[in-house]
């Protein structure tokens, strides 16, 4: 499934950048996401626990950094399996304008397998998005807060 | 398939209801229209469920001062065969019938329905169209919600934890008003794949007050404001302007978006024709 679309961050290109570099901040933006643990270069073992609605599952997997050019873009991957199935994200991230706001763009394709993905079909686009959402809002959160 | 091991529990007071709550691992069971399949799937495993099945003052119906309050039990059959629910809020009657299917209409509840906030549910869209107010109860908090403020995204509503919908409040009609409710059922399950409420009250021959509600279409049903305001402006509504629609294996974005202008279109036509 694709997923495409752009998110606004009231900071300027370098902070930006070296944000959404930041294993820190990005655990505490992905939904559930408690710790990224270094394993390699640009690699980070994760635990996640999505809940949503009634649903709740653990997920265990990798988040990676790739293909990084400072500034402007960089490929981030997201995998994890549980109990209830399997997803795996991957997306292009572009980081565009000057001044202080920064446009993040991500184009990239997600992929959900497993019971989660046999039941859930009708809600796999909504549910895909409604979490990129949360971790931009939470990132645009701890920039204000912290700006 | 076999849930997980639970603790189940089935108070017969509110008060102790809203005490079981404060249990922050414990889940609450409505109607199970939605919780027992996942239960059963293993998708959900909840170590505590609180049934409120047997809470007596949460499935009443009834009307007073120009409202009527339905109790958040009240299963989607009583919303629809209730007299004051026929008779004062006759647009919510109609949206409970085309609910899925009668096992369905039998067990779940407005409650459950509500506070799961599926996306493509049918209440949302009327509740939001009647400017219906939801009444939320915790141990130490009673407050009313407008349902505007209620759905917040797919699966997400204002309810805080340890919160449970009480009842809703729906302002009973104005013998004046017309309404409709277009939707395309989705055919296994009987969702909406999109659904439209239109609620209209006519000056003369141009609209003094439009209403329209839609679910289904993008992750969580919302008032279509923009069509409001170009059809009380005596103008023609473009249905779900700006509206970020979501797509499965069923239905494109762009083929929810071409049904929501169609059916928007039609539950209009229908609530103006309803108009003597």
């Amino acid at each position: 499934m694709k997923i495409a679309g752009a998110y606004t961050l009231p900071v300027p290109r370098e902070r930006a950048w070296a944000t959404l570099q930041d294993p820190v901040v990005l655990a505490r933006c992905m939904p559930g996401c408690d710790a990224l643990e270094l394993i390699g270069p640009g690699e980070y073992h994760m635990k996640m626990k999505l809940t949503l609605a009634s649903l709740s599952g653990l997920f265990d997997g990798k988040v990676r950094i790739a293909d990084q050019e400072p500034l402007d873009r960089f490929r981030l991957t997201v995998e994890g399996s549980g109990k209830i199935g399997f997803m795996r994200g991957e997306g292009l991230l572009t980081l565009a304008g000057s001044g202080a706001s920064t446009e993040v763009a991500f184009d990239g394709d997600v992929q959900v397998g497993g019971t989660i993905a046999a039941i859930g079909q009708r809600l796999l686009d909504t549910t895909s998005r409604m979490l990129i959402k949360r971790f931009f809002e939470k990132l645009i959160s701890i920039e204000r807060n912290d700006g | 398939m076999i849930p997980q091991n639970f603790e189940y529990s089935a108070p017969r007071t509110l008060p102790d209801a809203l005490a079981l709550l404060a249990d922050p691992d414990c889940k609450i069971l409505a109607g199970g229209m939605s919780l027992i399949p996942m239960m059963k799937l293993r998708l959900a495993a909840p170590s505590h469920v609180v049934d409120l099945g047997r809470v007596p003052e949460l499935n009443r119906i009834s009307e007073s001062g120009g409202v009527v309050h339905i109790g958040a039990m009240a299963t989607h059959h009583e919303i629809e065969i209730a007299a004051a629910v026929r008779g004062r809020a006759p647009l919510l009657a109609e949206v409970a019938s085309s609910i899925g299917d009668v096992q369905v209409r039998n067990r779940g509840t407005i409650g459950g329905s509500i506070a799961h906030a599926d996306p493509a549910a049918d209440y949302p869209a009327a509740l939001l169209a009647l400017e219906a107010n939801i009444r939320v109860v915790s141990a130490s908090s009673d407050r009313v919600i407008a349902a505007s403020d209620f759905f917040l995204d797919a699966f997400t509503t204002a309810l805080e934890p340890g919160e449970i919908v009480l009842e809703i409040q729906v302002p009973a009609e104005d013998s004046a008003e017309g309404w409709a409710y277009e939707k395309v059922a989705h055919p296994a399950s009987g969702f909406a794949v999109v659904g439209v409420v239109a609620r209209v009250r006519k000056q003369g021959t141009r609209i003094a007050m439009a209403r329209i509600g839609i679910t289904g279409l993008a992750a969580c049903a919302f008032r279509d404001r923009t069509a409001e305001q170009q059809l009380e402006a005596g103008g023609a509504a473009v249905f779900a302007q700006g509206a970020q629609p979501s797509s499965d294996l069923y239905a494109s974005a762009d083929y929810r978006l071409h049904l929501a202008r169609i059916h928007g279109a039609r539950a209009l036509q229908a609530a103006l024709a309803k108009i003597a």
